[in-house]
């Protein structure tokens, strides 16, 4: 197909003259055409299913809208009745305290279980990929599976506590032990997953840096705090900086084991906009709480990677 | 061998198999239970082994409620939003890595940006969109805001794509191959690796994939396993046999992709991780 124009005798070809003018030879011009009609499902999925509802969004915050009657614009009161009514503030702490039990233990457990494995051998590579499998498992069901291994009086780790004389506690049903254990299934679920970065990271590391402080009489303490962790920083950037931004989204999880409670003990900001959106149906509101969350979940990314740019070169693209 | 490595290499083992426990047993509980009868998972140990394995609670959720639509389908919307995202990101991450054209990089960094926005912030307005089009409630809600691709696995493809020697590319053009030619007989076997990696995150996406579901769907009918599994656990809450067993529709087939694929999986994070 594309031949055919070359193929032409040069008087058959049509207009060469206004062709020079646009500098766009035939060929290159198909070719852009080509890119252009490749582009385009993708390009149509992003506009409609992101751009747009992203301005949506923030326009909905300034707007009192429920569907049944006609929007109306109301200025800043969503985003006021959000930390007046709503609890935002509360949801904020609540999430953040979420972001607190996860994040630095998650990050620590991967770093170490990764330290452990990071050698060959098939036993070690069988207990690596044993460690990744529940990065496939379903939230919602392994919501479900915790619930009853954490419940009160049947539950497997309250029955196992009880051989020992110890009375667990309720678990899900306390304000105080809800959150840690909805941290704790989130941990389960990714630790093994961010172990992988790590392991590529020390991967990368080439053993001569080794060598060289090996002669220098480097314990291996030394080694791992002065050599080790700075060249993970790039590892170590990636596994935080995505740990922040998905813990700071939580919702299946808690939606199926503590549905925010007890009381509002585990009401993140996801189950807030949910329920206001959802349940309340004030779509304001949950735009004006969506776009909150937005802002916050972008200045902890942009605080996260300037702390640790100062030594890591950090390539995005 | 010294007295002292022995003793560490035993160490090391042991450790390593209580690390492998803690990510093994809550799969081993509960399929101890999804085959138990309540009774026994309300009377004995909840660790302990059936006494004698039953199908009964599987047969239940399945002919009595309705997991066989879930299971259905989250199969048909995973199948669907898997070869919708991995063919238009595939199409999509060619024309930026292989194609120069005029706005390029200008949409290129449209979609980096919209890396940045986080899943729920599209929730309200889309389900508000999707209410005003009238397709709330039907299969399309399912799988049309997926089914075009993201962002992220145009950036995957993109950055694996460039990778290909453009002489190869070259190559083909000069042989007179179109871009669709190109496309299909030049990139198409030399990304397998990132094709494969795009088609794993995909299926975990859809199969798992639960807010977008549970706002844009409430009948039996239309809901997909999470959805199902939700409603089913605050129905019959303490009913664990029931549960459990639903819970092992959802988790069991993963368990069987991970077995198959986890040389592909394991890798496929190494690619995505690298490419960040």
């Amino acid at each position: 197909m594309t031949g055919v124009a070359q193929d032409l005798p040069v008087k058959a070809r049509p207009a060469p003259a206004k062709k020079a003018k646009n500098h766009v030879p035939a060929a290159e011009r198909k070719r852009h055409l080509a890119a252009y009609g490749l582009l385009a499902p993708s390009l149509f999925g992003v506009l409609v299913f992101l751009l747009i509802p992203v301005i949506f969004v923030f326009v909905l915050s300034f707007m009192k809208w429920n569907m049944l009657n006609a929007p109306a614009f109301v200025g800043f009161s969503n985003y006021i009745d959000a930390f007046r009514y709503e609890g935002a503030w509360h949801a904020l702490v609540v999430t953040f305290w979420y972001f607190l039990l996860n994040i630095p233990a998650q990050t620590v457990l991967a770093l170490g279980m990764a330290m452990l494995m990071n050698r060959k051998g098939r036993f070690t590579a069988v207990i690596r990929v044993l460690c990744v499998l529940p990065y496939l498992a379903m939230p919602v069901a392994m919501g479900v599976v915790w619930q009853w291994i954490f419940a009160p009086q049947t539950g497997v780790v309250n029955t196992l506590l009880h051989l020992i004389g110890i009375t667990g506690p309720n678990w899900l049903n306390s304000p105080e032990w809800a959150m840690p254990v909805v941290a704790f299934a989130n941990i389960w679920q990714y630790v093994g997953y961010n172990m992988l970065f790590f392991l590529a990271g020390l991967a990368a590391i080439p053993p001569t840096v080794y060598e060289a402080s090996a002669i220098d009489g480097a314990t291996a303490w030394k080694r791992f705090w002065h050599i080790t962790l700075p060249l993970l920083r790039p590892s170590m950037l990636f596994v935080v900086v995505t740990g922040a931004i998905g813990s700071f989204q939580v919702f299946d999880t808690v939606y199926v084991m503590t549905n925010g409670g007890p009381g509002n003990a585990t009401t993140v900001m996801n189950m807030l906009i949910y329920n206001n959106g959802f349940v309340g149906f004030r779509f304001g509101t949950a735009s004006a709480l969506s776009v909150i969350l937005f802002l916050v979940i972008l200045v902890v990314t942009l605080v996260q990677f300037r702390y640790f740019q100062k030594r890591a070169v950090y390539e995005m693209v | 061998m010294t007295f002292n490595a022995g003793l560490r290499k035993t160490l090391y083992v042991i450790v390593l198999l209580l690390i492998a426990a803690v990510f093994l047993t809550p799969y081993i509980f509960s399929i101890f239970a999804a085959f138990k009868p309540l009774a026994e998972i309300q009377a004995d140990r909840a660790w302990q082994p059936p006494s004698h394995f039953t199908w009964d609670n599987f047969v239940t959720i399945f002919t009595q409620y309705h997991f066989l639509n879930y299971l259905g389908n989250t199969a048909a919307v995973t199948i669907i939003l898997t070869i919708g995202q991995v063919l238009f990101s595939l199409l999509a991450a060619y024309a930026f890595a292989r194609i120069q054209f005029p706005g390029r990089e200008a949409i290129f960094w449209g979609y980096l940006a919209m890396l940045m926005v986080p899943n729920v912030v599209t929730m309200i307005p889309l389900y508000m969109m999707m209410s005003a089009a009238g397709l709330t409630n039907t299969y399309w809600a399912l799988f049309l805001p997926y089914v075009f691709g993201t962002p992220y696995t145009v950036f995957l493809m993109r950055q694996y794509l460039q990778t290909i020697p453009g002489e190869i590319i070259e190559a083909a053009r000069l042989d007179g191959l179109g871009e669709t030619g190109i496309l299909r007989r030049v990139v198409l076997p030399l990304a397998r690796p990132v094709i494969l990696t795009a088609t794993i995150i995909a299926v975990i996406f859809g199969w798992n994939n639960f807010l977008w579901p549970l706002i844009a769907t409430d009948s039996n009918d239309l809901q997909v396993l999470s959805v199902g599994i939700a409603n089913f656990n605050s129905n019959f809450a303490q009913q664990w046999n029931l549960v459990l067993a639903g819970s092992l529709v959802a988790l069991i087939p993963m368990v069987i992709l991970f077995a198959i694929f986890q040389k592909h999986i394991v890798n496929s994070v190494n690619l995505s991780g690298a490419s960040r």
